[in-house]
């Protein structure tokens, strides 16, 4: 998978067997994504290609898609960050119970600030107090920040703010009247493709990317090659905080309210949707481009079953069924790559 | 083979935009979770397809596994909005967070209702249990079980919610109107093995306890096996909440000695009820209550 991916260059000249299996790890994801919308279409051809259906599956799933690019920064450092559901709910609360009393450029930053601080304890708490595995500290943020999101609204939700916080989550642009209605699109649909492509410059053409994949593939060797381990994780688990309150915000938007038990059980489906689009749980491999489809996967999971009345827990085991076949075919990708 | 799938994928993007939307619309009926995890919503669907039959009309029902996936429950209104709405019938998990999807679906001329759990927004009919009266009984039930002056103690659902907060006020003043002597006031959060724990750590602090009301029947019943352990359920006069058939049987066993019914039943089939007549152009009164019973160990047999 790209330049980046630089051990696995030589698999596509060493025989027509790798061939396949390459094509596998670089388009999976593409098929799944037709088939899954082929399948959805042939169900309700009515319905599924309608505009208004399209971006409901985008702005359904755009806090998944932010949460999504901060977890793949971190699983690809071979970490793990599964408190972001409950910064989510901390930042989202701070920024609503301040909403009442603080004027609204406050409240509009307040979230992503509050989702920074938490990140960057984490990455303290994982590098300078050298816990085993950041599985551990990051479980900790998850029993606190949920705690601290409760003590600090009394454990009520709080609705009702004002515009221009909730704009980023609610606010839609319009597009005129087609295709039998006036459409839109969700400002946040915009915000999403433009992250994706911000954060995709990132890991693909900048020092700051490249080093984070040689951290998750060799730790040691990215140390003996000077690179700042522990300063490059700090960042990467911070970012994954700011990702978290970033979230917080557009579901504060979204719903116009602050309540306690947002976000709950999430960081599971973030850190789905990364596996499903590709990257290694062993660090160092993977392409954000992957982890948007990873998003778009389980969106349309949802989206698809949900438009055919199907009761929810087929979700739940179709999606456990799609992250433990995609995690074989990396797992089987690797070993035709170490055999040759 | 992946371009051609790619093509095809294009092509049906075009044709599918080309189609348009037209579909017979259905009345959506999405509760807190599914009807399979938990009876109170089974028997809401029941209600609500027994009622659809008899008036002829089709109807969806959706709800999110869990009570806390409130995004989930957006997602499917949406969803479902976009396949098109003959009517809303929502029992909201999170009344503040669904506000501004139910605003959409007035907005769009789709008629709604609450059931079971009351909305933020103006102008939507409620059609469910008035909680503080069915709180009232139970706790009349215990002041007229339990010799004024004695200790009791208040196993609260989230206060947070209406339905916790209803049942929690509702109780309180009962009791406290009666000379019943509160000395605890926690929340099990509604679960049986947090209500257990609660109800154990209040005995551990207050050992002349002589009645308890939980504000649902899961936690009455992790109550009652605290107070087994304890030794204590015999002299103390438990009351719960919602006559689930675990619960009545309890009460059938002794153990447990009351619990007020809902009638959830109700809350399905007045709701459908209700979303067509508002279709129809007709206007409901601002609440509906289904009604509440006390039921004890003369009529638990029917709620088994």
């Amino acid at each position: 998978m790209t330049d980046s991916d630089s051990s696995d260059a030589g698999d596509r000249t060493t025989g027509k067997r790798l061939d396949v299996v390459a094509l596998l790890d670089r388009y999976g994801i593409v098929i799944v994504i037709a088939v899954l919308g082929l399948l959805i279409y042939a169900s309700q051809p009515d319905v599924f290609f309608t505009w208004r259906n399209i971006t409901n599956i985008l702005n359904q799933n755009s806090v998944h898609a932010i949460l999504a690019i901060g977890m793949f920064m971190v699983i690809l450092t071979a970490g793990i960050d599964l408190s972001v559901g409950s910064v989510l709910a901390l930042s989202m609360m701070c920024l609503a119970v301040l909403s009442a009393s603080m004027p609204w450029p406050v409240t509009l930053v307040i979230g992503p600030l509050v989702g920074s601080v938490a990140g960057f304890v984490n990455g303290v708490g994982i590098t300078k107090l050298k816990m085993p595995h950041p599985f551990i500290m990051t479980l900790g943020m998850l029993f606190a920040a949920r705690g601290l999101a409760n003590i600090v609204s009394g454990g009520v939700p709080y609705s009702g703010l004002p515009d221009p916080v909730r704009f980023l989550g609610s606010a839609r642009i319009p597009l005129g009247e087609w295709g039998g209605g006036m459409q839109s699109l969700p400002v946040v649909v915009v915000f999403v493709v433009a992250l994706y492509i911000g954060f995709h410059i990132v890991f693909e053409h900048t020092v700051f990317g490249r080093r984070l994949y040689s951290i998750g593939g060799n730790p040691q060797a990215a140390r003996v090659s000077g690179i700042d381990v522990d300063r490059h994780l700090i960042i990467v688990y911070t970012i994954c905080g700011f990702m978290a309150g970033l979230a917080g915000l557009v579901m504060a938007g979204r719903t116009n309210s602050g309540f306690p038990n947002a976000g709950m059980g999430i960081e599971l489906e973030a850190i789905a949707a990364v596996i499903i689009g590709g990257a290694s749980f062993f660090g160092g491999r993977g392409t954000l481009i992957g982890v948007f489809g990873g998003v778009l996967v389980m969106g349309l999971i949802n989206n698809g079953l949900n438009l055919n009345n199907v009761s929810v827990f087929y979700q739940q085991v179709l999606i456990g069924i799609i992250i433990v076949v995609a995690v074989s075919v990396d797992v089987f990708r690797r070993n035709v790559s170490t055999r040759k | 083979m992946i371009k051609s799938i790619t093509q095809a994928f294009a092509a049906s993007l075009v044709l599918g935009v080309a189609a348009g939307t037209a579909s017979a619309d259905a009345i959506l009926v999405t509760t807190k979770g599914p009807g399979a995890g938990n009876p109170f919503w089974a028997a809401v669907e029941a209600g609500a397809t027994a009622k659809a039959a008899e008036l002829g009309v089709e109807i969806v029902i959706l709800a999110p596994a869990s009570e806390s996936d409130v995004a989930r429950q957006i997602a499917i209104i949406e969803d479902q909005m976009a396949k098109g709405l003959a009517g809303l019938v929502v029992a909201p998990t999170d009344p503040n967070a669904l506000g501004p999807i139910i605003d959409q679906v007035k907005a769009e001329g789709i008629p709604v209702v609450f059931i079971d759990t009351l909305g933020i927004n103006e102008g939507v009919t409620y059609i469910g249990t008035d909680n503080q009266v069915g709180a009232a009984i139970a706790a009349k039930y215990l002041c007229d079980n339990v010799e004024a002056g004695s200790d009791v103690a208040i196993l609260q659902g989230i206060i947070t919610q209406s339905t916790g907060k209803a049942r929690a006020d509702g109780s309180r003043e009962g009791m406290a109107a009666c000379g019943l002597n509160i000395v605890a006031e926690q929340t099990g959060e509604w679960d049986r093995a947090k209500g257990m724990t609660v109800m154990e750590n209040i005995i551990t602090g207050n050992p002349n306890i002589k009645g308890v009301f939980a504000s649902n029947d899961n936690m009455a019943l992790g109550a009652a096996e605290a107070l087994k352990n304890a030794n204590m359920l015999q002299d103390v006069v438990l009351v719960g909440f919602d006559a689930n058939p675990d619960a009545a049987e309890s009460i059938l066993a002794g153990d447990m000695s009351a619990t007020v019914a809902q009638n959830p039943y109700n809350m399905g089939a007045l709701g459908v009820e209700s979303v067509v007549k508002l279709g129809k152009g007709e206007s409901l009164p601002a609440v509906i209550d289904t009604g509440t019973i006390l039921v004890t160990s003369e009529n638990a047999e029917e709620f088994k």
